[in-house]
């Protein structure tokens, strides 16, 4: 893999950060995981890495966070070129309608998760989120193949993507 | 970029200054231009220090540079070299060979886009029942036959959708799954040598032999080819149980079909079904394969079966790459370099039984590690010269080296690099490479043992 991948994981309660984390551990070889307790320490993580040349694939933030707000992050990476194609999840309990609807429209959120959630869930929507992400953005994306939707990739490389008879 | 590319650039830019610099004795002035443009290219080919469908396009580029009356070098008053118009070079990408891949990347194409591979697949994998020895060889016999048609790419990738659910409702300890996820690519492998548009090398090969005045018909290349195949289908599969025994008689899986029904699905089924037809027996009824190919590119296009945008789809890159080899094999035979490097071994020492060896073990080696086009097109023009220079015998031997080069090249199955199918088939994560590399070991040695003998006791009675 030429270009590393990151999951990105915002909460500020520190149970909830492991929770989360430990419940898309199954991803971490693939896709290194970056937590932050803060929007601001979200930026300045992802600033370093994108300047680095990794992407972020994912990110799953909680709304109420102390300063900033995630959907207010959301909507920044939304307009960072660099950030437009990560995939965006709201993970909260407490978003009112108006800040949901914000997120949908201008931060293209992909899904909201509501706490608490469930296991299965929230591995089955990174999955496909990642999946969704590697195939529009990734060159090969047979590297990704062991931890991601492995039909739906085989299946675009049967289309054509990614790698041909040599 | 990596240090193995930039080791690759500077080691090609290196190999194109030697013939540059040095004077060899006995090779023309374009003999040594010819010899920088192969230096480069196998580097640059071996290290993939660019992509190698690049490295043939550079090839190509080139010769036009170097080596047509277009180019810089004023051939005129030189000896031992009359320089061919650039056409020469760039024509390589009209090739009737290309046309044939052509032909059937269209055909491909329209099979995936109206799920013709997946749902013929299906139906052809009913009757081999429910017992995990015969959906084995179901499987196996079902990826050859499309893979005789289509990519091997391709056909593993569709493959690998259908044996993903089967492997997962098995036993995690159940060794079946590795023997199951190792025949898909095994079969795509073997399948791709059955018909010449199988499997790139086999383009290179029979490009070679056409610039040689050799023809080979569709329905020739499979009286040679596909018997080894079928053998060799076989006996993988029983190498993969022998290895690999299911700890369970049977394996559950659905297999729902529904053909697509349009007028254009249908258009597409009888154009593939009419084409395959007339490829296979061209023997009988004469029409070149290559002129058959252009009827699924012509149907389909003005039916709109395929739009514009299928089209800018196909696997350019790949005819590129084919192009390419045979282009190299041009410059090499035409400026005496392929004569003058094989003549420096004497191979009047060898039997010409060792010969086919040897170029059976390089090219199964090889092709291990490089892509098996790349292996062909550079041993191709080498071993074509031995028959021009009378260690092999004429029509017959260019004919036999070609299918040693082109067969044992497919039967590099031993590491994910080897060919894409073992790629895609270790990255779904259910084998291991160690798994890949015992049985894959075994079945491309027996596969070499079996060109050998065909070479030996076949192939000599029907060419």
């Amino acid at each position: 893999m030429a270009k590393k991948i990151y999951i990105f994981v915002v909460e500020d309660e520190p149970e909830v950060l492991d929770a989360i984390v430990r419940d898309i551990s199954g991803f971490e070889d693939v896709f290194p995981v970056e937590m932050a307790d803060t929007a601001e320490e979200a930026r300045d993580l992802m600033t370093e890495l994108l300047d680095a040349g990794s992407e972020i694939g994912l990110i799953l933030c909680d709304h109420v966070l102390p300063g900033q707000n995630g959907v207010e992050l959301l909507v920044d990476m939304q307009k960072d070129p660099r950030t437009r194609k990560t995939r965006k999840v709201l993970i909260t309990g407490q978003a009112g309608l108006d800040e949901t609807v914000r997120a949908v429209n201008e931060a293209d959120l992909e899904h909201y998760i509501a706490k608490p959630w469930k296991k299965e869930e929230l591995v089955s929507i990174t999955k496909k989120l990642l999946t969704d992400y590697v195939l529009d953005n990734g060159e090969n994306p047979m590297a990704y193949m062991q931890v991601l939707d492995s039909e739906r990739i085989a299946d675009e490389i049967r289309k054509g993507k990614g790698i041909t008879d040599s | 970029m990596t240090k193995t590319k930039l080791t690759g650039i500077f080691l090609g830019l290196l190999g194109f200054l030697i013939p540059l610099v040095l004077d060899f004795p006995g090779l023309s002035l374009a003999g040594h231009y010819a010899m920088s443009i192969f230096l480069m290219a196998a580097v640059f080919w071996m290290f993939e220090a660019i992509p190698i469908y690049s490295t043939s396009i550079l090839v190509i580029f080139s010769q036009v540079i170097l080596l047509s009356t277009e180019g810089v070098i004023d051939y005129s008053g030189i000896a031992g070299y009359e320089p061919a118009s650039y056409t020469r070079f760039i024509a390589t990408l009209a090739d009737p060979i290309i046309i044939l891949f052509l032909g059937g990347f269209v055909l491909a194409d329209a099979a995936v886009k109206y799920d013709f591979d997946k749902n013929l697949t299906r139906i052809l994998l009913r009757p081999f029942g429910i017992r995990t020895v015969n959906i084995m060889f179901g499987l196996m016999a079902v990826t050859a036959a499309l893979s005789a048609f289509m990519s091997n790419t391709a056909t593993t990738a569709m493959m690998v959708t259908v044996i993903i659910p089967i492997i997962a409702k098995m036993d995690p300890a159940d060794p079946a799954r590795i023997g199951i996820a190792l025949s898909v690519p095994f079969a795509a492998n073997i399948g791709g040598i059955s018909t010449p548009i199988g499997t790139p090398p086999n383009a290179v090969v029979i490009g070679a032999l056409n610039q040689q005045g050799v023809a080979v018909a569709f329905s020739s290349w499979m009286l040679y080819a596909l018997p080894l195949a079928l053998v060799m289908l076989f006996i993988a599969w029983r190498v993969l149980l022998w290895l690999y025994p299911p700890q369970t008689d049977t394996v559950s899986m659905t297999l729902d079909t529904r053909m697509k029904q349009s007028v254009q699905a249908w258009i597409l089924y009888i154009t593939f079904g009419v084409t395959v037809l007339l490829w296979v027996t061209e023997g009988i009824h004469g029409i070149r394969s290559s002129v058959v190919a252009l009827l699924p590119v012509t149907l389909l296009t003005l039916t709109s079966v395929i739009s514009k945008q299928d089209i800018r789809k196909l696997p350019w890159e790949v005819l590129w790459l084919i192009a390419g080899g045979i282009a190299l094999g041009i410059s090499m035979k035409e400026t005496g370099l392929a004569e003058w490097m094989v003549g420096s071994i004497s191979w009047d020492q060898l039997s010409y039984i060792m010969v086919l060896v040897v170029f059976g073990v390089v090219a199964l080696v090889m092709s291990n590690f490089l892509s098996n086009t790349v292996t062909a097109s550079l041993l191709i023009p080498l071993a074509l010269s031995l028959a021009t220079s009378g260690v092999l015998d004429g029509v017959f031997g260019m004919l036999m080296i070609g299918l040693v080069i082109a067969l044992s090249a497919s039967f590099a199955m031993v590491l994910p690099i080897s060919t894409p199918p073992n790629a895609i088939a270790v990255s779904t994560g259910i084998i291991k490479t160690k798994d890949m590399i015992v049985s894959g070991f075994i079945i491309g040695l027996i596969g070499l043992l079996f060109v050998l003998v065909l070479a030996a006791v076949y192939w000599p009675f029907i060419i």
